[in-house]
């Protein structure tokens, strides 16, 4: 009974048409206590910047909480609220279910107003992936879950999450005599997998701020659609990833360059790449995964057979995965075959029609 | 007798740093019979990048008169106040409603700021604030050493500072037992000859009371219970300040408790005469620290940079922004300004005179690739010896 | 015998009257919910506490309740989801059980601390493992540090007025402090009896509207609610809560007056219910449903003549210390039943024993206070443990002495 549903209208936020046309407006603005070149408060500043000032944004438990609220103090212009770790589905579901219900009943006044709930890869990937799932399966609230993975816990000092990177140096992964690597799991794909499995969620994007008017144009698409979205970006964090601040920017763009980081979204059901990674899935060379991995004092440790393990991994997404970054696995030959044929069927017939 | 040294340093770059310097001290002590603690301040986790962080070493003949240091956060008492980065002279913010403190604030009065520096005490006491109270200023002469949280560089610079803190103030520690540590800890002849030699040739000079940097740091005051808003409320930060003569141009609103400058070693000189307006300096600043001026221009904010360089990395005209250490300037005024009240001065000699230089443009900021630091130490030996 | 709704005789003027129901604790409290037109609740399946969200999804889907109602995916998220509402100015409602309201700790810790009025029913049920449905209060008893307001109720009618009173009292901008309303499970949750159920502009009389003013969470309300502090700031944070929990006592009772101006009900002491106390010998003292078996044993009892009283502790927190002095003073010996357990703690003793032992302490004259662990698991407090629990008491007051401070009664071997 699809009619019961009461979707909010929902505003349009326009993409912004090149850098110059970018508003000056900070919602998040300066005085954090953020490392020096922290992309993740970067993130903040351009989502916050993309959403405009009828927003309210809860942030979880970690970086982004505790140096950017550091101590009573704050550096938000928009309406701010700290949630628990792993909560940020719940605080966006709550947040937006109650503005919901007093739009309603006429206690506030009917307007979109974008609700936004960050979290880290921490609360994100690991600890809050139940709550994210529940939260995408609910089309008849308005609302962004941002996750930004600087590829580790890092407000507690850098321990490794999920989606720390394969062999990655952190404090629950030293390099030692006896263990190289202690960590070797490898990165899960969050967006990926969020997108494939919650078909009432309508859109699911990768950012990276390196690339800040894509990032900014996808919170707003997000923003825009209708019902539950997640972007997940993509942090370099001179911090976890030991390295100049200096080299941020560039980190991000390498990330991406070298296929470690694919940029793609998924929008009411068809995926694109977009980006640097368009070139690459139309078959683009990447660059080494040694460039990117040599700069960061995460990997000094890394013997060559480390590095060339990563490369594979890299190579095997682009190359046989069956979506590089979204679809871990490939069909099997006969089903390819199977699929093949009756679309040639499919097609045959639509010809004679 | 009890002694206690604090290491202030730049958080992450040189946390290694600072633990190495105060764990030496009480290793040190120790072998003189001595007990004492080793600890970093609490209120300084997560330690950020660049953000003003404090180590500590107390040591004491007894476990009783330990006990007075003990359970605290920070001695307030210090025999000796390390600072391993010079630029730290200028005052330290360490978190919001801190206010900025004078390097020298908790060195005892007779005690000495040992600093790592390649300027003169002169040029040093133009930052240092004024105390009160006489002090003394050291120099272990040499460029601030940054590592990171997982490759460390190394260059001495710990074994050096013990060195001059036995010489400064050998209550606290001899210089044998310096060496005697050192030899243990890292096994390590040549570090031990370091510490010997830093020990040898530390200089320091008494500065009196009234001698120093005039200016009133900034301080505040914290509210009491029923002044404070009920139910973790506090207000936000208006999205722009007006700013007086501007028609047109944005400054955004900034979290007045929290001013984040005094975490820059380098700031960013430019040039807005070959500036393009490309707007990627301010677009990609994490910090949000440029004005966009009513010319449109874009002036990093000096009380709100914090000198990550990110601007510099991006800009994609040459030499447009050049990030430049601060022990070039007084003072956080705005480069614009001082551009548009005269532009002949400001192209042809004021920025030219920062960027062209050599030793203050260099940049030694922690993890560049793999092999750097080997590269920089090898340079540095080459030079003749820029460790002394 | 079905479901009846009896209709009132109509009235001319007033309000209209009460309709009588017959329904389960969790029904009644549910319809406490529809007729303070709740903005958003939260379910998440654990017994015995979620019959009262199966009764409100009826209210929902028969268009009796107009709320958002969100099928959480844990306890964790349940809490957190309405915590959010609430700060957003959404009226509230959530529950839980034994170990599932222990999933949702980390959020009921922050809840008080943010000072959300959000109303949560605890079916209290003995905590996993060994896994019971039988009751117990240590699942509630597990906030009562933290600035929850506390209340547990003994019939269903009471359960449905307490939880209006408790919405009252919780949004008081004086308190915004959260509240628990524990009910034992089985007994009352499931149990249906008799319960008044009162007309819409009764409840508009007496319950306003939830208003956060300056500390709602909109775009026309720029703050930034709960920045990361540390020592500088946390006790002052917690003065403040302390002084909402010390205001609530007087709001609680304004609350009471006025529900019994209106209602006609729950005209008593608001903390405490005194049953055959005023010239008892001996008082037992406890909260919730051993409260009928208990008053079943005093009337034998004293039948028997012996001076057996009886005092329910309505509210836990704010703790009516002064109420419950009043209340105890007078007995020779107190025995405090408790239906929960506090291993290690001073006598061996449990929560209600070691609060109010510590209550009665100022006083120039104290009773004898001995505790009695009983009823744990859901176990059934029956007449014989009420015999031999008021027998303990009997001797005590008569030889002046305690044997032991503490008894397991009903434990067999």
């Amino acid at each position: 009974m699809a009619t019961e549903l009461t979707v909010l209208p929902t505003q349009i936020l326009q993409p912004f048409k090149g850098v110059k046309k970018v508003t000056p407006e900070e919602y998040f603005t300066s005085g954090h206590r953020t490392c020096q070149g922290c992309e993740s408060a970067l993130v903040m500043k351009l989502m916050a910047k993309a959403a405009g000032p009828r927003t309210v944004i809860l942030g979880s438990t970690g970086c982004m909480y505790v140096a950017n609220t550091t101590y009573y103090s704050t550096s938000w212009v928009v309406p701010w609220m700290h949630t628990q770790l792993g909560a940020s589905g719940s605080a966006a579901m709550g947040t937006a279910a109650g503005l919901k219900a007093l739009m309603r009943k006429g206690r506030i006044k009917q307007e979109p107003i974008n609700v936004i709930a960050f979290c880290g890869d921490g609360g994100g990937a690991d600890m809050g992936l139940s709550s994210i799932s529940a939260a995408l399966t609910y089309p008849e609230y308005n609302f962004l879950i941002l996750m930004y993975d600087n590829e580790s816990y890092a407000n507690t000092d850098i321990q490794l999450s999920g989606m720390t990177p394969y062999g990655a140096n952190t404090t629950f992964s030293p390099p030692g005599k006896a263990r190289r690597l202690l960590h070797r799991r490898w990165k899960k794909n969050v967006a990926g997998m969020l997108a494939a499995g919650h078909p009432e969620c309508r859109y699911v994007a990768t950012v990276d701020a390196s690339y800040a008017l894509e990032m900014m144009n996808r919170v707003r698409k997000a923003l825009s659609i209708g019902g539950p979205t997640f972007i997940h970006s993509l942090d370099p964090c001179p911090k976890g990833w030991d390295y100049d601040p200096f080299n941020s920017h560039d980190l991000g763009e390498l990330a991406v360059e070298t296929g470690i980081w694919p940029l793609f979204e998924v929008e009411d059901g068809i995926l694109k790449f977009y980006g640097k990674s368009k070139g690459i899935a139309q078959g683009r060379k990447r660059k080494p995964v040694r460039e990117y991995l040599l700069r960061q004092g995460r990997f000094a440790h890394f013997l060559d057979e480390d590095i060339d393990y990563f490369q594979k991994k890299i190579d095997l997404m682009w190359d046989r995965w069956l979506i590089p970054g979204v679809c871990a696995f490939d069909m099997a030959e006969d089903l390819k075959k199977a699929l093949d044929k009756s679309e040639a069927e499919l097609a045959t017939t639509e010809e004679t029609e | 007798m009890t002694g206690s040294v604090e290491v202030v340093y730049r958080g992450i770059f040189q946390k290694h740093l600072g633990q190495r310097i105060t764990r030496g001290i009480v290793l040190a002590a120790w072998k003189e019979g001595k007990v004492g603690i080793s600890f970093g301040r609490y209120g300084d986790s997560p330690e950020r990048n660049g953000i003003p962080a404090k180590s500590f070493a107390v040591v004491a003949d007894t476990e009783e008169e330990l006990q007075a240091f003990l359970a605290r956060y920070e001695p307030n008492n210090n025999d000796v106040t390390v600072a391993v980065d010079d630029t730290l002279c200028k005052g330290v913010e360490s978190w919001a409603w801190y206010g900025l403190q004078p390097i020298n604030k908790l060195t005892r009065p007779g005690g000495t700021v040992l600093v790592t520096s390649i300027q003169t005490p002169e040029e040093l006491l133009k930052d240092c604030h004024r105390k009160g109270a006489e002090w003394n200023l050291g120099i272990v002469k040499g460029t601030a050493s940054f590592s990171g949280l997982w490759v460390v560089k190394e260059d001495h610079t710990d074994v050096r500072v013990m060195g001059a803190i036995a010489k400064v103030a050998p209550h606290v520690v001899k210089i044998e037992s310096v060496e005697t540590a050192i030899r243990n800890e890292w096994k390590d002849e040549l570090k031990v000859a370091s510490a010997r030699k830093s020990y040898d040739r530390v200089t320091t000079r008494k500065v009196g009371a009234d001698e120093g940097n005039s200016e009133k740091p900034y301080e505040f005051q914290l509210l009491k219970w029923w002044e404070m808003k009920e139910g973790l409320v506090i207000p936000a930060i208006p999205v722009k300040q007006e700013v007086p003569g501007w028609d047109g141009g944005y400054r955004p609103g900034r979290n007045p408790t929290f001013k984040k400058f005094s975490t820059r070693t380098m700031r960013p000189v430019v040039n807005f005469d070959t500036c393009t307006k490309c707007t990627l300096c301010w677009l990609q600043c994490p910090d949000s620290c440029f004005d966009i001026t009513p010319t449109g221009h874009y002036d990093a904010n000096m009380e709100a940079c914090c000198g990550c360089g990110v601007c510099e990395a991006v800009c994609p005209v040459e030499d447009c922004i050049t990030m430049v250490n601060e022990q070039a300037f007084d003072g956080n005024s705005s480069q614009f300004e001082a551009y548009e009240k005269d532009k002949e001065t400001y192209l042809t000699s004021w920025l030219p005179e920062k960027i062209k230089d050599k030793v203050i443009t260099h940049r030694s900021h922690g993890f560049q690739y793999r092999g750097k630091y080997e590269e920089e130490l090898a340079e540095a030996a080459a030079d003749g010896g820029g460790d002394d | 015998m079905s479901v009846a709704t009896v209709a009132a005789p109509p009235v001319q003027t007033g309000p209209a009257a009460d309709k009588e129901m017959l329904i389960s604790g969790c029904a009644a409290i549910a319809q406490a919910l529809r007729l303070a037109s709740i903005d958003v609740v939260t379910a998440y399946p654990i017994r015995p506490y979620d019959t009262v969200m199966q009764a409100v999804a009826k209210l929902i889907s028969n268009g009796e309740l107009d709320a958002e109602y969100i099928v959480a995916a844990s306890e964790h998220d349940q809490f957190e989801i309405v915590k959010h509402a609430s700060a957003v100015g959404a009226r509230t409602f959530c529950g839980s059980s034994g170990v599932g309201w222990m999933y949702a700790m980390e959020a009921l810790a922050v809840t008080p601390a943010l000072r959300l009025p959000l109303l949560a029913l605890v079916g209290n049920r003995a905590l996993d493992d060994p896994g019971a449905f039988g009751c117990e209060h240590n699942d509630a008893l597990c906030v009562r540090d933290l600035g929850w307001m506390l209340t547990w109720v003994d019939t269903a009618q009471e359960a449905m007025d307490t939880a209006l009173i408790a919405y009252r009292v919780a949004e008081d901008p004086r308190i915004f402090l959260p509240c628990a309303i524990g009910a034992d499970g089985a007994f009352l949750t499931h149990s249906e009896a008799l319960v008044k159920v009162p007309s819409q502009e009764k409840v508009d009389e007496f319950l306003p509207k939830y208003d956060r003013g300056d500390k709602q969470l909109h775009p026309d309300n720029p703050i930034t609610i709960a920045p990361q502090v540390n020592e500088d700031w946390v006790m002052e944070i917690r003065k403040q809560n302390d002084g909402a929990m010390r205001r609530a006592h007087g709001v609680i009772q304004q609350a009471y007056q006025d529900f019994h101006r209106i209602f006609g009900r729950q005209g008593g002491n608001p903390f405490v219910e005194e049953y055959m106390t005023e010239d008892a010998d001996v008082i037992l003292f406890g909260q919730v449903t051993l409260s009928l078996p208990v008053k079943v044993g005093v009337r034998k009892l004293r039948e028997q003549g012996h001076k057996v009283g009886f005092v329910r502790l309505k509210w836990l927190r704010p703790f009516p210390t002064q109420e419950v002095q009043e209340a105890l003073k007078r007995a020779k010996a107190v025995g405090v039943v408790d239906r929960d357990y506090s291993f290690g703690s001073p006598n061996h003793g449990a929560v209600l024993y070691n609060e109010a032992r510590s209550a009665l302490y100022d006083l120039p004259q104290r009773p004898h206070v001995i505790s009695f662990i009983c009823g744990l698991g859901g176990r059934e407090v029956t007449l014989d443990s009420v015999t031999e629990m008021s027998e303990i008491l009997l001797k005590t007051a008569t030889t002046g002495r305690m044997d032991q401070p503490n008894y397991w009664i009903g434990v067999r071997g």
